[in-house]
């Protein structure tokens, strides 16, 4: 609750004036009834006409001046409340930019939406409500006891013992509300996660007919979701009944102890009137509590799992400053080793890419490949040895400069919503019309974008689902190409790619003057390579170039014989 | 789809009517109509007990000040803790009854959204955003859920109350009551005013929401390119426009709402000094009687408090209205066809499959297949081979029925493909997809998909078949682990691995293999080689696949360029074509000759 609290810094110039603005409020509130009382007392009951208007008129005004108050406060506290929001989102976001792998692990994506949205929205109305009536609830229950006392201690010594019994009652509520409240956000996660899973894998559902079952899931989920929000609401609605039984039987309980005391003749009956008043009155302000409690458990409950988003460990290479050089396209590994969830992932590699030089890496599913290209533009941290970028270890380099030299194009591809251009643009900051057209003939995919409707207008869906397999790697590597990269890793990018198709691209890509490292299963399109790299378990059982390991390892000749048989 | 709205976003508003919007959610609520009518019994008692309990609280009080040491103050002041006591029950009862009824009428709403969706067809899912979609089956759901669970209870108290009220002021004075009355005009004008801003603000907030949940699910599933393109400032750029467009309408959708109590207490007051003034002429004239205008103002109080009460409540609904509004724009998205009424479930299928001159078309625009013509026996292999784009994919689709022909007819077994009910059809079929979607389920469940009543060992025996069972052993937690639905920390070649496995669990007599293996490195694929040919064995397969060796060994092979059939036949006869196929074949061997 404290990060979110401190979110509030920034806007106390609104909160102050808010809370100023709701203390006016509130005294006029205050002295409303004793107007009145005047009014009717001194006015209408003794027939003066004068002070019905002048008092009249002075109510009219201070109803006025509250009125403009709460109108004005209305104002301060959006501010606040809309305020804290926007630059919570800001922050998760700017946040989660800087996850690493394993944090998507601890929380997963429909995890992290749900909190950017409905936990934000949470926080909101808690904030709203706090500097619009919160303040009103204790000031008045003070008031109603300070009041009381003036009139009789006896009496109000009860009133004032009570009080303690039913706050402590609204805290237990309060507290219970928070877990339950924080239950049922996660419930809306694992909704979340089911209604995601449906959409983006919605041709396998179907294609393998499990509508029904998938049904099932959902309600299932929903089911958790819906007895976990029963179980909070209901408790909520608890405090309420309870409180005003309570408050309603402490009114009986000194009607009755006042018996004694009126025979005795130590209580005057207006007194025991008055009493009861203040009483009722606080009575009905604890049922404003009973609503904030709500309000505060659902905030809170939403504070903490903001706070778990924020106070998360990420990466903190990604901040430091380092070296900004302009690589040559260097690529070094010296006996590097990187485990993966305390799985080693790989052991002990070393090798050198020359600068303009095209590194090909085999290996079978499973063998690091993919581990391997990561650590380059260290979106994985190595867990041993040195990589080196010219002759720099990556570590002194400053991570954004080295990632604007480097294009890695992953073996899924991503594309975004917008059009084809604007994800080829993706690339390059402001990226003309002809540097986009030249990178999509480099990727080989010109020619058929210009054959869409719109050509380079073209609007895709989310994850580009009309586009064929092909299509999307071949636009994912445009989109990689734009940037005129000095170290280009293809991530398998190719697999989908007919073998015409693989072979212009291949010739495309010679014509860069960068340092290509390239995953690929087919030999055929390694075998140009100046060098190719063999990992087997996360070892480097061998390197060398194509007519070398065809001679000096068994398991790459293997490899080969067995895709010859297969061309034919 | 941010900038494209066609359909969802910018279709007129066939629900715009809020009454329209009400009704529909009455329509689900209806199902617990009986209970529903139970808590309006129960407001109504509760609402009488709260106005009996104060009335016979002033009975007491002045039988107390009376005569203190009365016996019957003890039977009075039980009485009051039983009038006291059942307020509270009642009180409880209408709440928890409410919250059941509002919960299970959400959780209708979200389970037939849901099924709605799963028949909603493919196409559907091509056009719109799914963080966008997701914020309608929560965030909307949310503010539907939030009103229903207080805001009738309070509503039909406030109406309750008001009316009562009402009745006393018009018996103790017919002439203050219409001058406290003065002020439902401006009631009426100020909620007017408020109510036409928040209602197009709570609109937009909406779909701020929406957008914010659309583009935040979007980025935060391809964070790495993201990062990988050191695109987090631009990213954050676009964002906080999203961002500060939500801030902007969720400010004055909060401001107007704000607006509202303090319309309510001013015009309170107003009446209250209304009713003095005048009430205090008239008393001076005789009109009335000076004690009727003191009974008079605690009343106009107990007036205007509901009244507060019904204006926030109604402004609450307009919250939900908005919310409901973007669900139902869903639930009027057409659904795939129905099956046709003569269609046959099948219970076999031979797996003979007949194309004759198949048309098709997305949205009319120009034929994405044209005159596709050809016939797999049952048993046989097609290969699907071609360029990308040329229509592959397309043609599984159809086989699939995702989309319909727009000419020509699709024939299994000799019945048109519309006779078969498509949930017969399609449990015929198993599918590998290129994408290999996982779901956020153990590994073992993940494979069980393929068929839900497979056995564990039968799982394993797949997952054995697929040669992926030595890497899930070598996971800590084995088959248990759980899988990302993003499918972060398994490879992507693992992935098709564990596809694989999912189909050959479900032991299909149409196979499917959309690029199964492109990710699979040829040592392991040899492996998997025979376990597939095993697996295509007595089924009729379809193949899309770019490596010559199951494309070679394809009883029949389509080479398809933009949309048609160039090229069809065995490997043999193709290649003594001399066409595309032989070309492809040629380049291969060239590649093959160059290396050796």
């Amino acid at each position: 609750m404290r990060t979110i609290f401190s979110y509030t810094i920034p806007y106390k110039f609104s909160a102050f004036v808010a809370l100023a603005l709701m203390v006016i409020e509130l005294i006029v509130e205050l002295v409303q009834p004793l107007i009145m009382a005047k009014i009717i007392d001194e006015g209408i009951l003794r027939d003066d006409f004068g002070v019905v208007s002048t008092w009249g008129g002075v109510l009219i005004g201070l109803s006025l001046l509250a009125f403009a108050a709460g109108i004005t406060n209305s104002f301060f506290a959006a501010r606040l409340s809309q305020g804290v929001g926007y630059d919570l989102r800001r922050d998760l976001f700017k946040k989660v930019q800087s996850f690493a792998n394993k944090n998507f692990q601890s929380f997963s994506t429909p995890g992290l939406v749900t909190r950017m949205t409905n936990d934000v929205v949470q926080i909101q109305n808690l904030l709203f409500m706090f500097v619009r009536i919160a303040l009103r609830a204790p000031l008045f229950i003070v008031f109603g006891l300070v009041m009381a006392f003036t009139v009789n201690v006896q009496l109000a010594t009860i009133l004032v013992l009570t009080v303690p019994v039913f706050l402590i009652f609204l805290f237990f509520i309060l507290t219970k509300g928070v877990k339950l409240f924080k239950a049922v956000q996660h419930r809306l996660d694992r909704v979340n996660t089911v209604i995601r899973e449906n959409l983006s894998g919605i041709r396998l559902i179907k294609g393998f007919n499990r509508g029904e079952h998938e049904e099932k899931r959902f309600v299932k989920v929903n089911d958790s979701l819906l007895n976990k929000n029963k179980r909070a609401l209901w408790l909520m609605e608890v405090a309420m009944p309870v409180v005003m039984l309570g408050m309603n039987a402490i009114i009986l309980i000194i009607l009755w102890l006042s018996t004694d005391r009126l025979v005795a003749g130590t209580v005057e009956p207006g007194e025991v009137v008055a009493i009861i008043n203040y009483a009722t009155r606080i009575m009905f302000t604890f049922s404003i509590f009973t609503f904030l409690i709500m309000v505060f458990s659902r905030g809170n409950a939403s504070a903490n799992r903001l706070e778990e988003v924020l106070n998360e460990q990420t990466p903190t290479y990604l901040q430091d400053g380092g070296k900004k050089v302009s690589l040559k396209g260097e690529v070094r590994f010296d006996n590097v080793s990187f485990a993966h969830a305390d799985q080693p992932t790989l052991d002990g590699v070393s090798f050198q890419a020359l600068s303009g030089q095209t590194v090909g890496i085999l290996g079978e599913t499973g063998s690091g490949k993919t581990s391997l290209l990561h650590l380059i533009p260290r979106l994985y941290e190595k867990s041993g040895g040195d990589v080196y970028l010219d002759e720099y270890q990556i570590e002194d380099l400053d991570v954004k400069s080295i990632r604007e030299q480097i294009s890695l194009v992953p073996q899924e591809v991503h594309l975004f919503s917008g059009t084809v251009g604007e994800n080829i643009a993706w690339g390059k900051e402001k990226a003309t019309k002809e540097e986009i057209m030249e990178a999509a003939k480099q990727a080989q995919i010109h020619s058929f974008i210009i054959t869409l409707p719109n050509g380079y207008d073209t609007e895709l869906g989310q994850k580009g689902v009309t586009l064929s397999g092909g299509q999307k790697q071949r636009l994912s590597i445009a989109r990689a190409l734009i940037r005129h990269p000095k170290v280009l890793i293809l991530d398998d990018s190719t697999s989908a790619l007919d073998a015409h198709t693989e072979v212009r691209l291949m010739k495309s890509l010679k014509k860069q003057s960068c340092t290509v490292l390239m995953v690929a299963q087919k030999i055929s399109s390694l075998k140009a390579a100046d060098q190719i790299l063999l990992l087997h378990k996360g070892r480097l059982i061998a390197k060398g170039s194509h007519e070398e390991l065809i001679i000096q390892s068994p398991y790459y000749r293997e490899v080969y014989q067995s895709q010859q048989e297969e061309v034919m | 789809m941010a900038h494209k709205h066609h359909g969802i976003g910018s279709a007129p508003p066939k629900v715009g009517d809020i009454r329209d919007t009400l009704k529909r959610i009455w329509g689900y609520m209806a199902k617990e109509k009986k209970m529903f009518y139970l808590i309006l019994v129960i407001i109504f008692a509760s609402s009488g007990l709260s106005l009996l309990g104060p009335y016979l609280l002033g009975v007491a009080v002045d039988l107390v000040i009376q005569d203190p040491s009365a016996s019957v103050i003890v039977t009075m002041l039980l009485w009051l803790l039983l009038v006291y006591t059942l307020q509270s029950i009642f009180l409880w009862l209408q709440n928890y009854w409410m919250i059941n009824i509002a919960q299970n009428t959400v959780y209708d709403m979200r389970n037939h959204l849901f099924s709605h969706l799963q028949r909603l067809p493919i196409l559907f899912f091509q056009e719109y955003q799914q963080g966008e979609l997701m914020s309608r089956l929560t965030n909307d759901m949310e503010n539907v859920s939030r009103t229903l669970n207080t805001a009738i209870v309070q509503f039909v108290t406030s109406i309750l109350t008001i009316l009562g009220t009402l009745v006393i002021m018009l018996w103790l004075s017919p002439v203050l009551t219409l001058l406290t009355l003065t002020i439902v005009p401006a009631l009426y004008f100020g909620m007017k005013w408020i109510t036409k801003r928040t209602g197009k603000y709570f609109k937009e907030q909406q779909k701020h929401l929406g957008d914010v949940n659309g583009y935040v699910e979007e980025m935060f599933s391809g964070q790495t390119i993201i990062s990988m393109f050191s695109r987090e400032e631009r990213v954050m750029e676009d964002f906080e426009e999203k961002n500060e467009a939500l801030k902007h309408s969720g400010y004055w959708a909060q401001v107007y709402t704000g607006f509202i109590p303090k319309l309510m207490n001013m015009l309170n007051n107003i009446s209250f000094a209304i009713i003095v003034g005048a009430g205090g002429l008239l008393a001076l004239n005789g009109f009335i009687s000076i004690g009727v205008i003191v009974t008079f103002t605690t009343y106009s109080r107990q007036f205007t408090r509901p009244l507060n009460d019904l204006a926030n409540q109604f402004n609450m609904i307009l919250s939900a209205v908005a919310g409901a509004e973007r669900v139902f724009q869903i639930l009027d998205e057409s659904e795939e066809k129905k099956d046709e009424t003569q269609a046959d479930h099948i219970e076999r299928i031979e797996g003979d499959v007949r194309f004759d001159h198949v048309d098709f078309a997305y949205d009319d625009q120009q034929l994405t297949l044209s005159d596709v013509h050809f016939h797999a026996k049952p048993g046989e292999t097609v290969a699907l081979v071609g360029p990308t784009g040329a229509g592959k994919t397309t043609i599984i689709s159809l086989l699939s029925r995702f989309y319909e022909p727009v000419g020509g007819r699709i024939r299994i077994d000799g019945k048109d493909l519309k006779t078969i009910t498509r949930e017969s059809l399609r449990k015929q079929m198993g599918v590998v997809l290129q994408d290999s979607t996982m779901f956020h389920m153990t590994i073992r469940e993940n494979i069980r998909y393929g068929r839900l009543e497979a056995i564990d060992e039968d799982v394993e025996r797949a997952a054995k078949a697929a040669h992926v069972h030595d890497f899930i052993m070598q996971l800590p937690n084995g088959y248990d682990t759980m899988l990302d639905s993003d499918g972060k920390g398994v490879s992507h070649g693992q992935r098709q691995l564990l596809s694989i496995a999912r189909a050959m669990v479900a032991d299909p007599s149409l196979l499917i293999l959309d690029e199964a293996t492109s990710s699979i490195d040829t040592v392991t694929e040899m492996k998997i080689n025979d376990a597939l040919s095993e697996l295509m064995k007595g089924r009729t397969s379809f193949v899309i696949a770019h490596r010559l060796n199951t494309i070679r060994s394809a009883d029949l092979i389509l080479v398809l360029r933009d949309g048609k059939i160039v090229e069809k036949g065995s490997h043999r006869e193709l290649v003594n074509q001399n066409g595309f196929y032989a070309d492809l074949v040629e380049t291969q061997q060239a590649e093959k000759r160059a290396s050796s």
